[in-house]
């Protein structure tokens, strides 16, 4: 019979996958996500995890920007 | 499909300047046969001028009217303040073409110096005025704008080979400005004009019924140079590409070439008459062996 | 995109490829409609004909219209007679049949020809019979003249174009001086609006009423502050001519003078006899927003301002000479270094709250105010909905003239430092990029005609957002998937 199963496509560049990846093994989001991994800039993941997912996203571009400037200057 | 998009909104949104050079000669052999073709010529270019007008709030215009023994500006006259009021429901911008035009074309054939014989049309020196305001107008454009501009030639005189020197420094002029130059022939074939238009990617039409001369504007002429490609319209025709002579002005197959500033002769001279050089006289040709190399000396 | 080897991919469906219906519901964001959008869902094929009774709109849907369509109308105007389609589908060169096509899609929707058949059963193009007069009559007369040129006696005190500039951008800038709050709240300078211009803002979602606050800036109201000042006008115009029917006042009526202003020659005056109560109130209307000028309401006379001219096009402000465009707009008074600095050279607190949106404020000074260009200023000016294109205009739009100075090796049409111009695009990127569609993932089919017939069925309906042939998974729209099971369980039985 054919597997049916709801939720999220999400579409990144490889690098995002990658990183969602991590957070699935890692389980830092509480709990695994991915349901299933479609191709290299696809994956499809449960609904409800979403608005976490962006704010750990969000969060994880904030610690990888560094200021282009120093106010003091 | 993404850089024709490109291209196309920018077309759109760019300044397309039109002069049209208007042969008012009175010798011209349509204008001999019936006066009243002038008027009729003159409605159409009008309507053709309003009709470019129309198409974009940015689009400019200029007319000049060339005859034999002067060049004018018939539109824009900004000395002139007209005060107009719509008499009509003609748009007010389009009356005030309509009325500067034939105002200022009325007073230019009264002042006119009489003709004692036909005379040649100064087409050349006209669209060499029409390059000039076209550069002045592109000086003082705002930075990021694009400006396009073409002329348009509308005439009934015959080949006028004597300007020939001129007109290709117009052409060669037109072409490293990037400005099209469409000739609008109402009588004769003109070669001369017809090169023009090929190396400046213009378009040449000869109507030969002046009812239809609007019609024939509106389909060949109107479209800007930017869009041409995306309408059909007639091909070019096979242009005569002969140079006249500097010494009789008469179109040649054959000729000398002088050397230094490659002006055209027909027959040999031993100075060049424009730049004063001095030529070898072409003494026996050698014969070396079978090959006989027949140079022609200079 | 797709993979070489398997065919795998996502595919626009359509439903997606517009509007991909967000997963996290974002707030509606400010939309600007240009006039051909404007009359194509807000009007019908008999009220656009009305329309096309005022030569004015006929002339501004004229000049709306795509390129190729305006040459087809051209060669049309004159002809009498229907012309084939297949006659006008041979004007236009082979290569360009798509755009061919926009153009008369665009002018069958708008109602200016329709599709009528000849004798000898061909079907031809016909252009409406008023919209054919119409625009006869603007190019070559005949018809009445427009209301607005009666004759006038000459004004005794005639008003020259720079008091005309300054007037019309003093009452422009008192309604987006009471949009950011900063007038009649301190009471200090700028008069406050009418109550009808507040009734459109709130109308135009631009402001918003509280119970607690007043009436407030909407976030649609700050994406309106940062557009230009050309826009701003049409928009609220836009606006205002929705609220027409609701009051009771014809549409058709304003629509034709707000054109005849379009097309109106600056400097002049213009006569307001003959004009009903109603156009009168519009008139008033208009001065107040400083579209128009007039000394005394009483007086039969008025001036347009720059405002008014050319309302409808983004491309005529563009093409000004140099002087037009600083008479226009303020000029412009702010530089961007490229160390992300921002240098505003004003007092305004108009000017300053809006810099305040995408900047971090840092020093304040009589007549200078310093503010930086932070990821975080500008995330939060993202976040409220404001586009990087929408600062990167802005910043352009009012750049200090001595920026335009500079000289540059790279001739760019823009002035500002190309790494800032990026950085700001690259932090609006940086917040797009995953896209999320809800759907449903089939996978595990039993064989590969199963999968094949399954996943043709779902494109055929327009639902199928991404499929693997390989492995044979599918992802469909989360509406489509019953319509998907419903077929599965038809096509199982079935004995497929």
């Amino acid at each position: 019979m054919v597997n049916v199963m709801k939720g999220v496509l999400v579409e990144c560049d490889p690098a995002m996958k990658q990183f969602l990846l991590h957070l699935d093994e890692k389980l830092a989001l509480g709990r695994k996500f991915i349901i299933q991994d479609l191709d290299e800039s696809h994956l499809f993941i449960s609904t409800d995890i979403v608005e976490v997912l962006q704010a750990r996203v969000d969060d994880l571009m904030d610690r990888i920007s560094f200021p282009l400037h120093d106010k003091d200057a | 499909m993404e850089p024709e998009q490109a291209a196309s909104t920018e077309t759109e949104s760019g300044i397309d300047l039109l002069v049209i050079v208007l042969d008012t000669n009175p010798s011209q052999h349509i204008v001999r046969q019936n006066p009243q073709n002038l008027t009729q010529i003159l409605e159409a270019v009008i309507a053709f001028g309003n009709a470019h007008l129309m198409q974009k709030a940015q689009n400019k215009l200029a007319v000049i009217s060339c005859a034999h023994h002067a060049t004018n500006f018939l539109y824009p006259q900004p000395r002139r303040q007209v005060e107009l009021r719509q008499i009509d429901g003609q748009y007010e911008a389009f009356s005030l073409v309509e009325k500067t035009v034939k105002q200022q074309l009325g007073s230019i054939l009264m002042n006119a110096p009489r003709l004692g014989s036909p005379c040649e049309s100064l087409l050349a020196g006209s669209m060499a005025m029409a390059l000039c305001y076209i550069s002045r107008l592109q000086r003082n454009v705002a930075a990021g704008v694009k400006m396009h501009s073409r002329i348009l030639v509308l005439t009934g005189s015959n080949e006028c080979s004597s300007q020939y020197m001129t007109f290709m420094n117009v052409f060669f002029t037109a072409q490293k400005l990037g400005i099209t130059i469409d000739t609008c022939a109402l009588d004769k074939t003109l070669s001369l004009l017809q090169q023009g238009c090929d190396i400046t990617t213009g378009q040449f039409l000869k109507v030969t019924q002046l009812d239809g001369l609007l019609q024939y504007l509106l389909w060949v002429f109107l479209p800007a140079p930017q869009m041409r490609h995306k309408l059909v319209l007639p091909p070019p025709p096979k242009v005569d590409y002969r140079a006249s002579c500097f010494c009789h002005r008469e179109l040649i197959d054959i000729g000398y070439v002088c050397s230094v500033c490659l002006s055209v002769f027909c027959k040999y001279s031993p100075i060049c008459t424009t730049c004063h050089t001095i030529f070898k006289t072409p003494g026996p040709l050698p014969v070396k062996g079978k090959k006989k190399k027949k140079d022609k000396q200079m | 995109m797709a993979m070489a080897d398997t065919k795998s991919g996502r595919y626009a469906s359509a439903g997606s490829s517009n509007s991909v219906v967000p997963l996290v519901q974002g707030p509606a964001n400010l939309e600007c409609k240009d006039f051909q959008e404007y009359l194509r869902t807000r009007q019908t094929a008999e009220t656009l004909e009305k329309l096309y009774n005022y030569p004015p709109i006929c002339l501004a849907v004229f000049r709306e219209l795509p390129e190729l369509a305006r040459q087809f109308i051209i060669r049309i105007l004159f002809v009498d007679q229907p012309v084939p389609q297949a006659v006008v589908t041979s004007w236009g060169a082979q290569r360009f049949a798509k755009e061919q096509t926009e153009a008369t899609s665009c002018l069958s929707d708008l109602n200016v020809w329709r599709v009528t058949a000849i004798p000898g059963g061909l079907s031809a193009w016909e252009l409406s019979p008023t919209f054919k007069k119409s625009v006869r009559q603007v190019l070559l007369g005949g018809g009445k003249p427009w209301p607005m040129t009666n004759t006038l006696e000459k004004d005794s005190k005639p008003r020259d174009i720079a008091f005309l500039d300054s007037y019309a951008m003093s009452r422009w800038r008192c309604v987006l001086h009471y949009m950011v709050g900063t007038g009649n709240r301190n009471g200090t300078d700028a008069e406050a609006i009418s109550p009808d211009a507040v009734r459109i803002l709130l109308h135009a979602n631009l402001m918003k009423r509280d119970e607690r606050d007043g009436i407030t800036i909407t976030r649609q109201g700050f994406q309106f502050l940062l557009l230009d000042t050309r826009a701003q006008v049409w928009h609220f115009m836009l606006q205002y001519l929705d609220t027409c029917e609701e009051r009771g006042v014809s549409l058709p009526e304003c629509l034709s003078m707000l054109f005849q202003l379009s097309f109106s020659t600056l400097g002049r005056d213009y006569s307001s006899e003959g004009m009903n109560s109603q156009m009168l109130s519009f008139l008033q209307h208009l001065r107040e927003f400083g579209l128009v000028f007039q000394r005394k309401r009483k007086e039969g006379r008025f001036y347009p301002t720059r405002l008014a001219l050319n309302v409808t096009s983004k491309e005529a402000a563009t093409t000004m000479t140099v002087s037009d465009e600083e008479a226009m707009q303020d000029s412009g008074y702010i530089v961007v270094e490229t160390n992300y600095r921002v240098y505003a050279y004003t007092d305004s607190p108009l000017q300053v709250a809006v810099l305040g949106l995408f900047t971090e404020l840092l020093y304040r000074f009589p007549n200078l105010v310093v503010g930086v260009l932070t990821r975080d200023s500008v995330r939060q000016a993202l976040r409220g909905g404001i586009t990087a294109e929408q600062i990167v205009s802005y910043l352009q739009q009012y750049a200090h003239p001595n920026m335009k100075l500079v000289e540059s090796a790279i001739q760019s049409k823009s002035c500002l430092p190309p790494t800032v111009v990026d950085q700001i695009k690259l932090w609006e990127m940086e917040r797009n990029r995953f896209t999320y569609t809800e759907g449903v993932v089939y996978n595990q089919f039993l064989s590969q005609n199963d999968f094949v017939t399954l996943r043709d069925y779902a494109q055929s309906i327009h639902v199928l957002v991404w499929q693997n042939e390989r492995t044979r998974t599918m992802v469909v729209q989360k509406h489509g998937h019953d319509d998907v099971k419903r077929y599965w369980k038809k096509y199982s039985k079935g004995g497929g």
